[in-house]
């Protein structure tokens, strides 16, 4: 076991007395913090300049007037000015065409963002049929366009009401068919943005994903380089392959946990300044969440020991790093696939097949992480015995058992791997290894 | 007996590595592994150190079975060298005997007389990468050491050092000899074999095929080698009566004749033809023997003692 110590801490050292393990432990957490910030920030910016629109009017109808009229109840939030400015509205005899032509050309010339952001075209019979009217816009500014909807939806309404011969008054109708605008709230009350939760997922992932590749491929990288140099046929004549190999995983794993333990200690002395610090509610409900922080801890550092024991592996059957990148890009991927299948893990945190696939052991780490983002949250309690805690308990425990069916099985291709030169094995010569 | 090896056999994907090794190596001596490339001399020192297992056969330590403990007592330098690039002098020299279960203290104080010697002093807190290939080897050559093993085990030993360095290395293995340690080597240079060793066995083709005392082979090859100088062409002597083999170097011949063969009649039938300068009978070197063996196939040789009676 002392020879085991003995390696462990060459290891350990080599990585945490570089300057880029410094730099990572500092700049890591601060990045995370902005990307979760970032979306609020960007999506809760409120808009101080007003926009100008214009209106090309062909039904005779007068639409585009009570469309400039229904517009003036939009008021920018910081100087009470109009939200929006109808440059001009265009009032076309139907028959026209050739003007409209025109209208429509010249208008389309000056469309930005600045001048001129958008211009809604009004055709005749605007309201018997949506194909009757269309805007004209550079822009996806979704706040912007479902006002328009709205109020073209109740002007187009009540001249349909005029048109047909119901017995009731226009406003009676409107507010009887009023649009339901849902707001939505979880169990602890006012609800997380959709996008803040997805983008603190996407980095706690990414996170987890570029420290389990970086120590991972350290792993690998020190074994061929051991390979490489000759020094491995020393080592092994001092130490058995598998003491070897457990140092320098759990070594290089130890410089992983340390990172994370600095974040969390960092993190509790933030958190024990929460007062003081006026943190936004999404990041404190995220990232100070104990779920969350727990399991990411410990997904994190087992992530890294089942993936590492991959790496360890991969580094013993290969001679030099270029032959090992064919198989890296697998390796990667499958620690990414919770990112591919994102939208419906995210719509569906707690499907079965979402469920499901966060316990297969090498989605593990980063499924749960992903899901454990967009459920705990939301939950007033947790249970180790149902739910999401009670999922991701198990899920720790396919992990670690995995590592040890792992360890176990790279030791053994391991302890012949490292003194194979030369010629890449091929698979049932490795199957052949662990047998002997 | 220091160091046994009983009935050793290697097979690697169905070729035949090493095949009815048996070894002893005494206490305290200098013990030479020859052969021809890919004889098996590797292999062979690769089992003893536990690094691939044989297939049937034991080694034995002090009568013990090698394992964990003995791999704290040797030293051992592979024919390929390498160490840590990043490492300073220091640092890996310490790794190393830290390795071997070696006292951290002990080896710290310890690295400065050995650096001295190997004349690398001032680079004690430099980078492995710095130092020059020579310097390397011998940097490996002091970490194999410095934990203070009773067996060393040298694979190589001389390839690629000048000849300053070679006397420096054969000064330390003679001192070490002296105290009381067990040096086993290998090498294909036979005039450093036939320099240092005490007891050397000659493997061709997996095989074992001369074994004993350096003096014991010799004497076992018997006073059978003539070696001439002549002027002119001399092919015509391969032919005569007695010679088994003659082999041209550059500026004298050398005959290898049957046992009890006439060397007067011998030397009279060449001066006939041609001017001798010189007419030696001299005990085999070992490279001579080295190219006897190396060209017989061991199998043949069990099948014609065999045959002999032996």
């Amino acid at each position: 076991m002392s020879k085991f110590w003995v390696i462990f801490k060459r290891e350990y050292a080599q990585v945490v007395k570089k300057k880029s393990f410094i730099v990572g432990i500092i700049l890591t957490p601060a990045i995370m913090a902005g990307f979760v910030l970032l979306p609020t920030l960007l999506i809760g910016k409120k808009a101080t300049s007003a926009e100008k629109l214009a209106v090309v009017d062909r039904s005779e109808q007068g639409i585009g007037r009570q469309f400039e009229e229904s517009l003036k109840r939009y008021k920018l939030e910081a100087s009470g000015e109009p939200y929006y400015i109808v440059e001009q509205v265009f009032e076309l005899p139907a028959a026209d065409t050739v003007r409209f032509v025109a209208v429509e050309d010249s208008l389309r010339q000056v469309i930005t963002d600045k001048e001129l952001k958008y211009f809604l075209v009004l055709k005749p019979d605007a309201q018997l049929s949506d194909t009757n009217l269309y805007l004209v816009t550079n822009s996806d500014n979704f706040l912007s366009i479902n006002r328009f909807e709205g109020r073209l939806s109740d002007i187009l309404a009540s001249i349909r009401l005029e048109e047909s011969n119901v017995n009731l008054g226009v406003d009676s109708v409107l507010s009887l068919t009023r649009q339901v605008d849902l707001k939505i709230r979880d169990a602890k009350g006012e609800s997380l943005p959709f996008l803040t939760k997805y983008m603190s997922a996407l980095v706690f992932i990414l996170v987890m994903f570029a420290m389990i590749l970086g120590y991972g491929q350290m792993v690998m990288r020190s074994v061929i380089e051991e390979k490489n140099s000759r020094v491995m046929e020393v080592l092994v004549s001092s130490v058995t392959p598998f003491q070897l190999m457990l140092g320098k995983i759990i070594g290089l794993g130890a410089a992983t946990f340390t990172q994370v333990a600095v974040w969390v200690l960092l993190g509790a002395g933030i958190y024990s300044m929460k007062g003081a610090l006026n943190i936004d509610a999404a990041v404190d409900r995220i990232i100070f969440n104990p779920l969350i922080i727990v399991f990411f801890a410990l997904f994190l550092t087992t992530g890294y020991l089942l993936y590492s024991t991959v790496f360890a592996l991969l580094g013993s059957i290969v001679n030099s790093e270029k032959e090992a990148q064919n198989f890296i890009f697998p390796i990667s991927m499958s620690l990414m696939f919770p990112v591919i299948i994102a939208m419906y893990i995210v719509q569906e945190p707690n499907s079965t097949l979402s469920i499901a696939l966060s316990l297969v052991p090498f989605f593990a780490p980063t499924m749960m992480t992903m899901r454990l983002v967009f459920v705990a949250p939301t939950l007033t309690t947790y249970s180790v015995l149902s739910g999401i805690a009670a999922q991701a308990v198990l899920g720790f425990v396919i992990v670690v058992l995995t590592i040890v069916g792992m360890i176990w099985l790279t030791g053994k291709i391991f302890r012949v791997g490292i003194l194979m030169y030369g010629k890449r094995p091929t698979l049932p010569e490795i199957v052949k290894w662990v047998k002997y | 007996m220091f160091l046994k090896l009983e009935n050793i056999r290697k097979e690697y994907d169905g070729k035949v590595a090493v095949d009815a090794l048996s070894l002893e190596v005494p206490r305290g001596v200098i013990y030479g592994i020859i052969g021809p490339n890919g004889a098996g001399k590797t292999t062979t020192i690769r089992m003893i150190m536990n690094i691939t297992i044989p297939d049937s056969g034991r080694i034995l330590m002090e009568g013990a079975q090698s394992g964990a403990a003995f791999k704290n007592r040797v030293g051992y330098l592979p024919e390929e060298r390498g160490l840590y690039k990043k490492m300073t002098l220091e640092e890996i020299m310490v790794y190393m005997a830290e390795l071997k279960n070696y006292p951290r203290s002990k080896a710290i104080g310890k690295i400065d007389y050995w650096l001295d010697r190997i004349g690398l002093a001032e680079y004690k807190r430099k980078k492995v990468e710095e130092l020059s290939k020579g310097m390397q080897q011998k940097l490996q050559f002091v970490t194999t050491i410095l934990h203070e093993p009773d067996l060393v085990i040298l694979d190589e030993i001389f390839s690629g050092l000048d000849p300053l360095n070679i006397e420096l290395i054969k000064d330390i293995i003679l001192e070490m000899k002296r105290a009381g340690k067990t040096i086993l080597f290998s090498t294909h240079v036979m005039e450093q074999a036939e320099k240092l060793c005490d007891n050397l066995c000659m493997i061709s083709y997996g095989r074992k095929v001369i074994d004993g005392k350096l003096t014991d082979v010799k004497a076992r090859f018997g006073r059978n080698t003539i070696q001439i100088d002549i002027e002119g062409d001399g092919a015509f002597i391969a032919s005569l009566p007695g010679v088994r083999k003659m082999i041209e170097f550059n500026n004298y011949i050398e005959l290898h004749v049957d046992e009890g063969v006439d060397t007067n009649s011998l030397l009279r039938a060449v001066t006939e033809k041609v001017v001798v300068r010189r007419f030696d009978i001299v005990e085999p070197s070992l490279y001579d023997i080295f190219i006897d063996m190396a060209k017989i196939d061991p199998a043949e040789l069990d099948r014609s003692k065999e045959a002999a009676g032996v």
